[in-house]
């Protein structure tokens, strides 16, 4: 490995281990808000209006439909430039008219995991005269895992309209760096 | 699968396949026809490899797809937890989200 390479992957090692670590400090925070501890929420608050969470994990979103969208369309270059078109135009129904940060991330979430289901489907239907019976298994337990986490997903967005404007309104709006 | 030497001398081609459990060898033969039908098994060994070699990478191409929605799913997870917990709401055993009682003013 050069030495260019070597810089490269041991920054990307570092900023993986710093997001886990983020990540542990936040479940933690959650864990302790959950279990009632009262100065856990002012420190809750203060992470989620300071650091610009949920725009990173509508980017992670992003990136995961793009690679979806890459799989499914391969060389057809209509196919390239119609499916995002349509997860556009999908995205913007579910999350409906002045969304808040969290509803737009949901929503992102809806669209790649619907993109994903789709997506398992059509290999299974494509192969299925190739597979074996061990291997025709393995793709429906993968489809009904796909399907149990967009059911989740649907779910989720349910679960923060049926609070009300009270929690949609949380989060700055700042957060979010994405439209449409 | 393969070349069997004979006492009497020469090689012999045979084929092994189970039938209803048990192992059954078909005698092919030696020279011409059992030299095609050698070339006819590793070909048809190399196709079964390259397929299982493809199908080996495929599953874990979508296997670390599926990782990524994973990783998406459990992260705006917690975030709908924080959004709730921080709008005042308490997750009741694990299930329903509901409104926390505030503690009542001593007078």
């Amino acid at each position: 490995m050069n030495p260019k390479n070597a810089n490269s992957a041991a920054k990307n090692n570092e900023s993986t281990a710093e997001l886990i670590e983020d990540k542990k400090k936040f479940m933690a925070l959650i864990d302790r808000a959950q279990d009632g501890d009262e100065e856990a929420l002012p420190a809750l608050r203060k992470v989620l209006d300071e650091e610009p969470r949920i725009a990173r994990v509508v980017d992670l979103a992003r990136d995961v439909e793009r690679s979806i969208v890459k799989r499914m369309s391969g060389d057809d270059v209509f196919a390239q430039e119609a499916i995002p078109r349509n997860l556009k135009t999908m995205r913007r129904e579910i999350a409906g008219e002045n969304p808040s940060p969290i509803e737009r991330l949901l929503a992102e979430r809806i669209t790649v995991c619907w993109l994903e289901l789709q997506y398992f489907q059509a290999i299974y239907a494509q192969n299925l005269d190739k597979l074996t019976i061990t291997q025709s298994d393995y793709h429906q337990r993968r489809i009904d895992k796909a399907h149990r986490r967009y059911l989740s997903s649907i779910k989720a967005l349910a679960q923060i309209r049926k609070m009300g404007p009270a929690v949609q309104i949380n989060i700055a709006e700042k957060q979010i760096n994405t439209a449409g | 699968m393969g070349w069997e030497s004979r006492q009497r001398g020469g090689l012999y081609y045979t084929r092994s396949r189970k039938e209803n459990g048990r192992v059954v060898r078909e005698y092919i033969g030696s020279g011409v026809l059992g030299q095609i039908a050698a070339l006819e098994d590793e070909h048809e060994r190399r196709q079964r490899e390259e397929q299982a070699a493809y199908w080996k990478e495929e599953q874990q191409d979508l296997d670390a797809l599926e990782g990524s929605v994973v990783e998406l799913s459990e992260a705006s997870d917690l975030l709908v937890r924080a959004v709730l917990l921080t709008s005042g709401y308490r997750q009741h055993n694990r299930g329903e989200w509901r409104l926390r009682r505030e503690p009542k003013e001593r007078q």
